[in-house]
């Protein structure tokens, strides 16, 4: 299947492509991380056909290796590859630190393409004054997996877990007090996802677009927490933190009800997560009309990079190029940021794994709602302050609005550094 | 045994003549291999942390964003909630896995040097959580740890249910490395097993130094295995105890790599088990703040460089002479 | 030896139960890095996780050299560790020699500089080394790997304790009446007496260098040159791991360190000096 797939790809691009006259042989070098890096290794043949004078060397390291590679190579301003992988947990960084080259500005003027990219994602990767540092090449559209048979033997109804958080947690007790299993895999989830739903327009997740820490009194923040301590306190949140053994177990072992994640985690589920469990699981949306995103990733070029002009004509067969889109979502489900890739006919195609769901037609569809939400360089550090008070009030009992107290001070004093 | 021990104790006391040129020069020649590679390796790195920890830098920006702050670093780390959290979990992991370390790996070895047959392999088998790859290590404890599905809590449930001694063990599946108050001891139980086999081979080698005459005569003396172990043994492997020690006390205190496997690079629910290097590491590449993790690494530098010297004077102290 | 106590006859038993029960529990983790690399990916992350080997092996290595050039890797690491070791043996050794038997000026400082030069943790040094190894054009050699480690602060710290209580200075002073120049003094009678600690050192050096990924992670730049630790890791993310490939990679690169430690633990054992020593 793949091979012909590659094949017919390569067909079509040798078919459009315009044969490469006085071209003179270079390298770009490409740092990027696993699973991101399965993406060059797809477009490598693909491009090798419309631009066979370039030469593509792959630089892969692990995913926290990679950023501290570069941030090592951006801060001595040496070695640079010519085209970096980025992923939307370390995007805002790079961005905001001033070492990527502003695609904005000519020659690129990449700002033509916006319209054919996704638009929260495209917005993800612009700086403080609106340049824009990196382009989307996948997007992570927030859904939430659920266990069919687990619901219906608690008498629950896709319903009751979307129409409101209310009845989703209400649904929980019903899912434990029949089945046994936790609704969700932990209390954090259910923060993370109320944090980034309902937000104003311009204002990011902890800042506000002047930088300002919107935490203390924010009701966002204050019901992210109490839903999250319900569901602690009611025993149907479990403690088990993603991506550990205990979390492939608790899939397994029916432990885990639903699941609010980014699409992609369907492809896991299926391939090695809980590859026994097909077709008892389904997608819907997430609760109270939320939409918020999981995952993404870019590509940036440093500005110190000597090979720019070839990188940025890699850079857009990765990101704007359809085939290549749809060979990358083939080879490992990154779901397309390009629009145009986003209505070919697979995305129509029933999903065995969860017993024949057309999802990704709602997947593609909350893409749509997913809001800009603008990101601020020290995400990072507010997202480790926030996670550390929630564990004072979900397992110490610590006061909600003390614990957004105590956190807004702490931000605005790492912030202000 | 005052008689026995007294070749060890005069070698200080011979006097030593300035005849030979070459005693001048020679000890400067051996040592300046590693001046050398120092000097060229070893200390721009040591300018560089020690300069950049009074500025403020974004490593990624480049060097034009650094901005000097003077003692800003320094203020905000001394003041500094998790760096205070991070140096407590540091201390308590630092003493509950070292000193176990030394209190097995002594007697361990002593023993060992006794045996003739098989104590290849069993030294063999205490050394290899020394060279397990991290990886296996992450992936074996944290299925080992599992609060449901882990074999630690299926045994001790199976202890639990065993009639007269089931009363000693818990009614409950533990949480270990996700209960705040067992992350500690559970992480150390872990440095404590990857390290205590190295200690030996390190306490065996120096008790092969021991000259065996020795333990002859004090068995013609009528002494006995303990006291043979505390007049010989001990005295005699004292200058590599005193290594051995500060070795642990420096990489423990620098801890990193089994809490981060363990943990993750937030050091565990509650940063329970965030360790200062972890900390420090995390500011560095995550939080961006280079800046800080210079002045937090220059602050346990001085932490650790006091515990030192005082381990020197305690070993001092208790040998009665430098080491 | 000596401290065999016939009365405790009921002691060594006793001992040699606890001993080989710490043995099962040192070995486990050891044992389950070869059985996980002959099990496919999703029944290591199943728990109970596999107790036996599966039959899964050939395919991971063919995994793993599809997704790393892993030879390659393997040769580099085992370049750079052979390198770092001999290279170590033999300046640790001049140089504890000389802080253990010698009287000299500035000795105390610069012990104190050996001392302090451990004391900072190593991510700090990343930045600083790689614009030093770029600098001086070192950036993707294996000398840059095996230079700077060569003369670790914790060798001489180790040579220099072993040197003062297993070499006599009575020996160094008969061996000058005898007309021997200094470093003869070092290679010929000095060295063969200290065995164990060459041995240990060896050891150590050895593994520490195989298994160090910080300085590779920044110093190499392409696949080819990667050190074992520093490919294995770039197979890994949180999200999708093959890891029934990254353990049979581990279990390969773990077999050196057994042969090593093989060989070198008879040295570091066998190498009963007393002899010399009563002098």
């Amino acid at each position: 299947m793949n091979k012909v797939v590659r094949l017919a790809v390569m067909g079509a691009l040798l078919a459009a492509a315009v044969p490469a006259l006085s071209a003179t042989p270079v390298t770009l070098t490409v740092a990027s991380f696993p699973d991101l890096d399965r993406d060059i290794k797809v477009a490598i043949p693909l491009y090798k056909k419309i631009h066979p004078e370039v030469e593509i060397k792959l630089v892969s390291r692990e995913r926290v290796d990679h950023v501290n590679a570069v941030t090592t190579q951006l801060a001595s301003g040496t070695g640079l590859p010519d085209l970096v992988g980025l992923e939307i947990g370390f995007v805002g960084r790079f961005v905001a630190s001033g070492g990527l080259e502003d695609l904005s500005k000519a020659p690129y003027n990449v700002g033509q393409y916006q319209s054919q990219v996704t638009g929260y994602s495209w917005a993800q990767a612009k700086g403080p004054n609106g340049d824009q540092y990196a382009i989307p090449v996948d997007i992570g559209p927030g859904t939430m997996f659920y266990r069919k048979d687990l619901m219906d033997k608690a008498g629950v109804s896709e319903a009751d877990l979307n129409k409101s958080w209310e009845s989703y947690l209400a649904a929980g007790k019903k899912v434990k007090a029949a089945t046994g299993a936790y609704l969700v895999a932990s209390p954090v989830d259910i923060k993370d996802i109320y944090i980034r739903s309902n937000l104003k327009n311009g204002e990011g997740i902890y800042f506000d677009k002047s930088g300002k820490v919107i935490v203390a009194g924010n009701p966002r923040f204050e019901n992210a927490f109490k839903l999250a301590k319900e569901a602690q306190d009611a025993g149907i949140a479990g403690n088990i933190k993603q991506w550990t053994n205990d979390w492939a177990a608790g899939f397994q072992h029916d432990q885990i009800a639903t699941q609010p994640i980014g699409a992609w985690l369907n492809g896991h589920l299926a391939h090695w997560l809980a590859p026994d469990e097909g077709g008892k699981w389904r997608a819907t949306n997430l609760p109270q009309g939320a939409y918020a995103s999981w995952g993404g990733s870019f590509y940036a070029i440093p500005a110190k990079s000597t090979h720019k002009t070839e990188a940025y004509e890699f850079l857009k067969f990765l990101t704007l190029n359809r085939e290549q889109q749809l060979a990358t979502f083939k080879e490992m489900d990154a779901f397309p940021s390009l629009k145009s890739a986003q209505d070919d006919p697979i995305m129509s195609e029933p999903l065995p794994y969860l017993g024949g769901q057309k999802a990704r037609e709602m997947w593609r569809e909350a893409a749509k709602h997913i809001p800009e939400i603008p990101i601020n360089k020290n995400d990072g550090v507010a997202e480790d302050i926030i996670n550390d008070q929630l564990d004072q009030v979900v397992h110490q009992n610590k006061d909600i609005k003390a614990a957004l107290a105590d956190a807004q001070a702490d931000i605005e004093r790492r912030a202000r550094r | 045994m005052e008689s026995v021990l007294s070749p060890a104790a005069s070698v200080e006391t011979r006097p030593r003549k300035k005849r030979i040129q070459a005693w001048k020069w020679a000890p400067y020649l051996f040592i300046s291999p590693f001046l050398i590679i120092f000097c060229v390796f070893g200390i721009f790195p040591l300018v560089f942390s020690a300069t950049l920890s009074f500025a403020q830098w974004d490593p990624a920006a480049g060097f034009g964003a650094i901005k000097w702050i003077h003692f800003d670093n320094y203020k905000f780390v001394l003041t500094d909630s998790w760096f205070w959290k991070s140096l407590g979990n540091t201390v308590y992991i630092a003493i509950a896995s070292g000193l176990p370390q030394h209190l097995v790996a002594i007697p361990f070895a002593a023993f060992l040097s006794t045996v003739i047959r098989g104590r290849n392999a069993v030294l063999g088998a205490y050394f290899m959580p020394f060279i397990t790859s991290s990886v296996a290590i992450a992936l074996i404890f944290s299925s080992l740890f599992s609060k449901d599905f882990g074999a630690i809590n299926a045994i001790l449930m199976w202890l639990h249910n065993v009639p007269g001694i089931g009363i000693i063990f818990p009614d409950h599946k533990i949480d270990w490395l996700l209960d705040t108050s067992l992350v500690k001891p559970t992480v150390s139980f872990v440095v404590f097993w990857r390290y205590v086999g190295w200690n030996t081979v390190l306490y065996l080698a120096a008790m092969q130094t021991i000259p065996e005459d020795l333990y002859e005569a004090a068995t013609l003396d009528g002494a006995g295995t303990f006291r043979k172990f505390w007049h010989i043994t001990l005295p005699m492997i004292r200058p590599m105890m005193f290594f051995a020690v500060s070795l642990t006390l420096i990489n423990n205190l620098q801890l990193f790599e089994e809490p981060f496997i363990l943990l993750g690079d937030n050091g565990g629910i509650g940063q329970a088990g965030m360790t200062t290097a972890m900390y420090m590491y995390r500011t560095a590449f995550y939080f961006s703040d280079f800046g800080t993790a210079c002045a937090i690494s220059w602050v346990m530098f001085i932490v650790i460089a006091v515990l030192s010297y005082g381990n020197h004077k305690l070993f001092a102290l208790a040998g009665g002479k430098e080491e | 030896m000596a401290m065999v106590n016939t009365r405790k006859t009921y002691a060594r038993p006793i001992a040699w139960a606890i001993v080989l029960v710490g043995a099962v529990l040192m070995l486990a983790p050891f044992f389950f890095t070869f059985v996980l690399a002959t099990q496919p990916r999703d029944r290591i992350y199943q728990i109970p996780p596999p107790m036996w080997f599966g039959t899964n092996l050939m395919k991971n290595i063919h995994t793993l050299t599809d997704m790393i050039p892993y030879w390659h890797n393997l040769g580099m690491s085992f370049y750079v560790a052979v390198m770092t070791t001999v290279l170590a043996l033999f300046f640790c050794s001049m140089a504890g020699y000389a802080f253990a038997m010698y009287e000299f000026r500035f000795k105390k400082a610069l012990f104190t500089i050996v001392l302090g030069s451990m004391l900072l943790p190593p991510f700090l040094g990343l930045i600083p080394t790689f614009m030093l190894m770029n600098f001086i054009g070192w950036l993707d050699q294996p000398r840059a790997l095996y230079l700077p480690a060569a003369a670790a602060a914790f060798g001489i710290f180790l040579m220099r304790q072993y040197i003062s209580s297993a070499v006599p200075k009575e020996l160094m002073e008969a061996a000058r009446i005898d007309g021997c120049g200094e470093f003869r003094i070092y290679w010929n009678v000095v060295l063969p007496l200290i065995g164990p600690a060459l041995g240990t050192l060896g050891l150590i050096t050895f593994i520490s260098s195989w298994n160090s990924f910080l300085q590779p992670l920044v110093i190499m730049h392409s696949p080819e040159s990667f050190t074992v630790p520093v490919a294995l890791r770039s197979m890994q993310s949180p999200t999708n791991t093959d890891w029934g490939a990254v353990m049979a990679g581990s279990a390969i690169a773990v077999l050196p360190l057994l042969i090593l430690f093989a060989l070198f633990s008879r040295r570091l054992i066998a190498g009963l000096t007393a002899g010399a020593v009563k002098g």
